[in-house]
This record gives structure tokens, sequence and C-alpha cells, in this order.
């Protein structure tokens, strides 16, 4: 399998290092193809619910024997009810086990019966990579895989490792640690989540999404380095929440949709493209909302006096409040505007 | 992959430098000898490859070279722009005349003829179906015009994954079997050469994904297979329309991930060699089957008209068969290409650089005179004119070897054969009105007028209509048959040699000749009585000059095993025919 290989072809590129080269000579081309085909086994087709320009299809990464799957947080996990296609053609359902929104990622459970297992990625086995190093960038670009075909290898170089300052119209790219920017045209309908590993085959990141430079506009190819991922993805594996020192500070706080519904009360419509309206879905009985009156269709318009346009901006205006303090909402319900008053909970 | 190898080069190179190793070529190759043979590699493809514009030099694609004699290959949506003639530049910095041959609308496969050389530069073919995802890949072409000395443009990726299959865009242009890569494609790309990093053609360059980044690079680009193209080429030399094959059964990814058979035509092929429902399909075109899609995948890379091994799993087991492919569109003419391959003339200004893909409507273009005579309009041809060529280029010489038995042609054919194995003997005897076969256990009878597949011999299905086709053939001028369409080259069940085929139709009776070059008289002939019924296939060796050429032996093909049994020619003899006997004979009006 494929934890094996990745770690012979590792073990490979370690004593090439040391200078060893006369013992691995011989295995050079072989590794390379080990490398690609590697990368092709643990690399899922995600399949769900598409709007707009939004696709239907993503890529994920196996990161447990028992099928856990990494992948970025969009609006694939959001909307639920996912397929996952694993390597040899196996169709699964697909459960959330976590989500973190300052890293832009989420962890997935395929429903499996209790005695399969799958090849997949050691990503505590990560490693950093430097400017200029060659990577190997795995996933279902435009979904030419469908089935038991192995997923799309692009090459490329890592152009440098920067903050990004991109988005997609109103949406902001939420991940301020450092990325991978890549020189190759990675970040594809459909590759977000794949795998970006170094042209040995040793994992290093997680494809991004199809996002814009802020000031250039350009289409950005970036992937999140896995190392950064590392305590996240244990923190989800856990069953913790995870947040890390930094955000705080320099990062805008929103409240997760768990916080929304935990804390006040509220679900929203699931935020499906960034411009979602915030409509209630449904209250929570007996909640901080219930209480107050606010009702299930209620259309968000104002908290204070910041206009709501979004799920997003709601979550983000309800977030930062003391506990106790009153909060003014304004609705839309039935053509009429209402403000109803709400104690931060 | 060169990075991987870049990056073990890069750390050889310092072990190099430090004085301890000395490697040879090979993988171990440092990135300057790894450099020096690319830029090697590429000086030696890039004469083959052709810059292909309308003869008004607007839009314009890429093609490739295969022959010396100006054979070039290009995409069907480059040359359908182009019109019949069109101008070809080659790294020489010269512009060459160019005619269309044939095309492949469904495979997006075009074959020009460059013309004014007979010593054209060439590319040598590699094996397609040895690519692996992560193989080098070198892509030459002419995206966006840039060079105007026609020298190509070289872009270098890897190879992202193979087998691939792209739903039809619009009606029919469909790629089955492809090669995706990472290298660099663009507008004017199509119909390039893909080469491996050894410098052999394996694809041609004709489509990308393409969505909100525009009509541009992304990353995902397609290369129709060399074992693709070679399947079709010697078609394409036939000047027709080529269509792809389609199969009277369907299948479809069973609950247990294996193949099963859906649904099968009671009158197929299939059907009689016992296909059914629920069987399961091991492998199609000799290609081991893991899924439909699969199926699908290598079913697109066939011509329609060719045999395909298969083998299929029943509760009795394993079974292997061939089966004919039938058309798939079935061609009049060369179809419309679908709106968005259709050129988007800016409204006031004049076509941008970068739409080299749009066909291009030339106004009168000028085509020189020596060369006028090189397209015939023909309905359900590219080009007529390459189909009489090669038709007259297999008949003539047969015409030839006939031409002294011109006072014999109607005479009675009187065969004594010996099955060799079993000691079996008979008679054959083949008129003009009808065939008769006579063995130790039945005799059977086939007359002209009434040919029914109920009257063929059961022992040796299918030889009376075949003889019936052979003597036709040998007393009639083959322009007297309604139909007579050189098809190309094929390899011939179940020998897998290759032959040339000529297809003729003689009323409702289709029958399909094989030639090669060592005889002039044909090597075998399949003939299709009716839909519904086998084929007869009869294979002829060691033709002797007779009376009339007669064979050394008939070869006889079983339908159910593919098993061919050789009837040994132990007499041949000429009756001419009674002066007399001509009521109601259809021959008497053969000139």
């Amino acid at each position: 399998m494929n934890t094996r290989v990745i770690v012979k072809v590792v073990v490979c590129a370690l004593l090439l290092r040391c200078g060893r080269a006369d013992a691995i000579v011989a295995s050079v081309p072989d590794a390379e193809y080990l490398a690609v085909r590697a990368g092709q086994q643990v690399v899922v087709k995600l399949f769900g619910a598409g709007v707009g320009t939004l696709d239907s299809y993503g890529s994920g990464v196996l990161i447990s024997k028992e099928g856990h799957v990494l992948t970025v947080w969009n609006h694939l996990v959001n909307t639920g009810f996912l397929t996952a296609v694993v390597p040899d053609g196996r169709r699964f359902r697909v459960n959330v086990v976590g989500t973190n929104l300052e890293h832009d990622v989420a962890v997935l459970k395929l429903e499996t019966d209790d005695d399969e297992t799958f090849d997949f990625v050691d990503w505590k086995a990560t490693a950093d990579v430097l400017p200029g190093e060659s990577v190997l960038a795995f996933s279902n670009m435009f979904h030419v895989a469908t089935g038991n075909e192995p997923v799309s290898v692009v090459h490329g170089v890592v152009a440098c490792t920067v903050s990004l300052d991109a988005g997609l119209g109103r949406w902001i790219f939420p991940v301020k640690n450092p990325v991978y920017v890549l020189d190759a045209i990675t970040n594809n309908s459909g590759a977000a989540g794949g795998l970006l590993t170094s042209s040995a085959g040793v994992p290093i990141g997680m494809l991004g999404r199809e996002i814009r430079h802020r000031d250039t506009d350009m289409w950005v190819n970036y992937a999140v380095p896995l190392k950064g991922l590392q305590p996240v993805i244990a923190a989800i594996l856990d069953g913790r929440r995870y947040s890390s020192n930094t955000s705080t500070q320099d990062q805008k706080s929103v409240l997760s949709d768990r916080q929304l519904t935990a804390g006040f009360g509220i679900t929203l419509l699931p935020s499906i493209v960034e411009t979602t309206p915030a409509y209630i879905d449904r209250i929570v009985t007996d909640s901080v909302a219930d209480v107050a009156g606010l009702r299930r269709g209620d259309l968000v318009l104002m908290v204070g006096d910041d206009v709501v346009r979004s799920t997003s901006d709601l979550r983000e205006r309800l977030s930062g409040f003391r506990r106790g303090r009153p909060i003014a909402v304004t609705v839309n319900r039935n053509e009429k505007l209402e403000t109803i008053s709400l104690r931060a909970p | 992959m060169a990075f991987s190898r870049g990056i073990c080069g890069f750390f050889l190179t310092g072990l190099l430098f430090i004085g301890q190793l000395v490697f040879a070529d090979g993988p171990n190759e440092t990135l300057v000898e790894r450099e020096r043979r690319r830029v090697q590699t590429i000086a030696r493809i890039a004469p083959s490859v052709v810059c292909v514009m309308p003869p008004g030099g607007q839009g314009g694609g890429s093609g490739v070279l295969v022959s010396a004699d100006g054979y070039a290959i290009s995409n069907y949506h480059v040359t359908s722009g182009c019109g019949n003639f069109m101008k070809c530049g080659l790294n020489d910095g010269k512009l060459y005349d160019a005619v269309i041959v044939g095309v492949d609308p469904t495979g997006d496969i075009a074959l020009i003829k460059l013309l004014g050389r007979e010593d054209f530069p060439f590319c040598t073919p590699g094996d397609s179906d040895q690519v692996q995802s992560g193989d080098e890949v070198l892509a030459l072409g002419n995206p966006f015009l840039l060079a105007s000395d026609f020298t190509p443009t070289v872009t270098y990726g890897i190879v992202s994954g193979i087998h691939r299959y792209q739903y039809p865009a619009g009606t029919f242009l469909e790629y089955t079997d492809c090669i995706q890569i990472d290298a660099s494609i663009n507008p004017g790309n199509s119909g390039g050469p893909l080469f491996d990093i050894d410098g052999r053609w394996i694809g041609i360059n004709g489509r990308a994904s393409f969505e909100k980044r525009g009509r541009i690079n992304s990353g995902a680009a397609y290369a129709i297979s060399v074992r693709q193209i070679l399947l079709f080429i010697d078609h394409l030399k036939s000047g027709r329309i080529v269509d792809h094959g389609r199969t009277d059964f369907t299948v479809g990814t069973a609950a247990d991930g294996l193949v099963a058979v859906q649904e099968v035509s009671e009158i197929s092929e299939a059907w009689r060699r016992g296909l059914r429902p629920g069987d399961e399909l091991v492998s199609f075109g000799s290609r081991a089957l893991t899924s439909a899609n699969d199926f699908k995948t290598i079913l697109g890379i066939f011509p329609a008209g060719i045999r395909v091994p298969l083998t299929f799993r029943n509760p009795e087991g394993a079974h292997k068969t061939t089966v004919r492919l039938l058309p798939l569109h079935g061609f009049d003419a060369a179809p419309q290409l679908p709106e968005e391959r259709k050129p988007k003339k800016r409204p006031g200004g004049p076509e941008p650089d970068g739409q080299p893909d749009s066909p291009h409507q030339a106004e009168a273009p000028v085509i020189p005179e020596q060369y006028t005579h090189l397209f015939k309009e023909k309905k359900s041809f590219t080009n007529y004119y390459f189909n009489q060529l090669h038709r007259d280029r297999l008949l003539n010489p047969l015409r030839h070897s006939l031409a002294e038995t011109e006072s014999n042609k109607t005479a009675t054919w009187s065969i004594s054969w010996k099955l060799s194995d079993d000691r079996v003997t008979g008679d054959l005897i083949v008129g003009t009105e009808g065939a008769g076969l006579r063995t130790e256990k039945n005799n059977s009878y086939q007359p002209v007028n009434d040919q029914q597949p109920s009257n063929e011999s059961a022992d040796l299905w299918g030889v009376l209509s075949a003889a019936l086709q052979w003597h036709r053939l040998f007393q009639s001028d083959p322009d007297l048959f309604s139909e007579v369409v050189y098809i190309g080259t094929e390899l011939l069940a179940p020998s897998g040699r290759p032959v040339e085929t000529v297809f003729i139709q003689d009323g409702a009776v289709e029958s399909r000749w094989y030639f090669n070059d060592e005889s002039p008289l044909p090597v075998g002939v399949d003939v299709t009585m009716s839909a519904g019924h086998d084929e007869a296939r009869i294979r002829f060796d060691g033709w002797q000059n007779n009376v009339v050429p007669s064979p050394a032996r008939i070869g006889v093909v079983d339908p159910e095993t593919e098993q061919l049994r050789w009837l040994t020619v132990e007499a041949f003899d000429v009756k001419p025919r009674a002066t007399n006997d001509n009521a109601g004979n259809q021959e008497s009006a053969v000139p």
C-alpha cells in the first residue's frame, strides 16, 4: 500500500540526500512512477450538489485506514449528501466529522463496513518544500475521472510561500498562514481538496480553491501546507475544536454554523453561495432566539446598524458580543420590517 | 519526469562536483545532459510539424507529417475550416500546397496530403498503449499562430491521465481513450503532435478543458492516441468520410463491478455467437475491461466495418469470438461542427490572432492549376479522387491478370477438392446461373437469381454465395457492380495479416475483397447475403495460371470457431458456356 510506498520513496529520497546515491540510482525512475501511482491511490473523487458556477464535484485525500478524508471546507461539504468514489471505483456515502474555518479545511468519513480499509496518506509524515522545488498535484479536476480511473496528475514548481490576499466575489480566503503558490494550473474546477506531493511522493499540501488575488484579479494556484494542518486534523479527529493563537488578533472572528445553533438557537439556510441571504431555517425551542421572538422564515437584514447581506455576514456580526448584551436584530417578516432585541448568549 | 529526475540530477551533479561518482546516461544523467538530449530530440522532430492554414492565411492549426510522400494528420475541426485545398508551413520556412484526403469527424481526425515533394520529413509513431501517467511529453504546434517562419512552438509537460473519455462536443466530436496532459495547449495547437520525451509520436492534441478562465490552457488537455490514429489512417487514405464503429449489444457495470451485457440484438452476430444479457464481457478489442466506461473508451478507437475480438463469460465458461462493427453515424456528407467550434467573427474588426481554430471564410482561394485534379467531390466521400486512385491500384492489376481469360468470362468452373485433414472430397461447380456443392453426404445449390442463406451447405457454410461473388468478380468489369469502394488497410481475421479491402455492392449482396501486395489476385472475401445471417468467409491461397487463375487451396472460416479449414483444389476445369444458353441471364447484358 501506499503509505508503505510513500515511506519507501521518502527513504529513497533521504538516502539520496545523504549521498548514498549508488544504492539508489537504479530505483530512481521507478520512484517517479511510484510517486504518481501512490498519489493516485489516495485521492478520492467527491460528488455532491453544485449551484451556478460552483461545481458539483471535488477532491479529497484519504488520511486514515478507516476512510477519513481531508478536503476543503467548501459548498460541497456544506450542502451535505456527499458521495466519495475511492480509487478502486467503490462508492461511499460521506459524513462530515469536523471543519475548521481559519484553515479552510474539513475532515470527512466514508460510511463503511467495519472491516473495510483504504490506502491512505500519512498526514503526520509530511515535509516542508522550498520555492523552486518540484511538486505533483493530484485531483479530480474537471471530473475527467469518475469511476475507477486514476485521478489527474499535474507537475509544477513551488513558486513562493506567502500569505494570500485572495477570494472570489465577496468571499474572502480565510487562511492567514502562508500557502504554497504553484506555477502550474493546479486549482481547476473540482481540484480543491486534492493532494500536493513532492516529486518524490512525500505529501506536502492540500490543493485549494479556485480563487483570484485581490490586487491583480489573477487566478491563484495554491496549496495549503499539510504541516500547518496537522494540529487541525488531529483536533478534528479527536473531536476537539481547534483554534490557533494568531487567529484572535488579526482575523475577523466569525461564528460557525454550529456555534450559531448552539449559542443563539438559530439555523440558517445552507451557505451555498457567498451571497446566500440570511434566512432563518430553524429556531431551537426555548433558545435565545426563540425567547426573543425570531421565527423560521425571517430574513435578517440588520444587526444593530450594520447591514447583513448574507449568512456569513450574519455569522460575523453576531460574533463578539459579550454575554447578556442586548443585540438589535432587524428582520423582514411577511414583507414588514421588525426589530427584535436579543440577549447575547 | 523532468522535475524529479531534475532533482535527482541536481543532487547527482552535486556529487559529481565533489568528484566521487561518475554516471552514464539514462536516468542518472545530469540536468545538462538531459537538456542537451531534449534539445537534440526537438531538433529532430520539429521538421515533421505542420502549420495548417486556409488558403487565405487567416486562422489555422497544426498537423504532423507521417510519410515522405506528404501525408499529414490534423484535426477535423482544423481542416474543416480550411476548404479542400490549404496551405501548410514547415519549419524550413517554406509554404506548401496541400489537399484534403479523408476525415474522421467523430474522432476529430483529418488526413491531408502535402504536395510538391516526395521527401518530406515525417515523424515516427510510438506505442501509445505503453504511455503512463507521469511520462514526460512534448507538444509541438502552432499556438496563437506565433511563428511567422512556421517554427513550431514546443511546450513540455507530463501525462496526467490515460484512457480518458471526453463526451461528444455537440453531436459527434468524441474523444475516447485519449491521453490527458498538463503541457500548455492553446488555440492553434489543435491537430499538432504529442511526442514522448524520446521523440516518438504518441498523439494529436485536439481538445482541452476550458472553463471560467477562457479558451486558453487550463492544465488539462487531451490528445487522440496514436493507436487510434493508426487504426484509422489507412482508412482515411481511401478519401472516405470514415465512420466509427458500434456494437449491436450494450453493456453496463453490474453491482459486483463486472461488465455485464445488458441487451443484445437477436439478429446480431454477437447473439449468434451465444452472447446473452447477463453474460460478463471480459475483454474487447484485446483490452481487459473493468467497467462499462472502459468498454465505451475502447470501442471509440475502432473504425466501422472492422472485426474486433471479444471474450465473454457465461455459466458454461469463457468464449472468444469476433464481431464486425456497425457504422456509428453513417455520414453522407461531412457533418457541421458544433456551434462552439464555429468561427466567432468579431463585428467590425479583423480576426484576432488567437482564433486559429476558427474555420475561415476563404473567398475563391487560388488553387494551383497542376493540383486541381487532386480533388473530386462525391456523396459520402471526403475526396473521391483518392478512392479511385487506390481502387484502380488494386483492381487494374486484377483486370490485367484476368484479361487473357476474356473469352472464358461466362465459363462454368468445376472444382474438385479434398478437405485435407479428414479426407472428405467433393466438387464445387460455379457458373453464371448458380453454384453447386457436391460432397459425399449432401448436395446443395445456390441460384444467382434467388440467393437464400438456407441454400448454403451446413458443412461448408457460405461457400456457394462466396463462389458466386468470386465468379462475378472474375467475369465482370468491376465498374459494373452497383458500388465499388476502396476501404483501406485492416487486419484480416483470423490470420491477423494486413490486407487492403475493396467493398463491392452487388444487388443485395455485399462483399469485402481482401488484397495484399504479393499478388494482384485476392487473398479472401467476406460475403454478406442478408442481415441476420453469418458472413461467408472464404480465403484463397496459391493462385496458379490456369485457363482462369485458380487457387491451390480454398479456405473456409467457420463462424462458430473462427477456424480456417482448407480445401485442397485437386482439379480446376473450365467449361465454356454453351452459346444458346442465355435466356433470362443477367450476365448476358454484360459487355
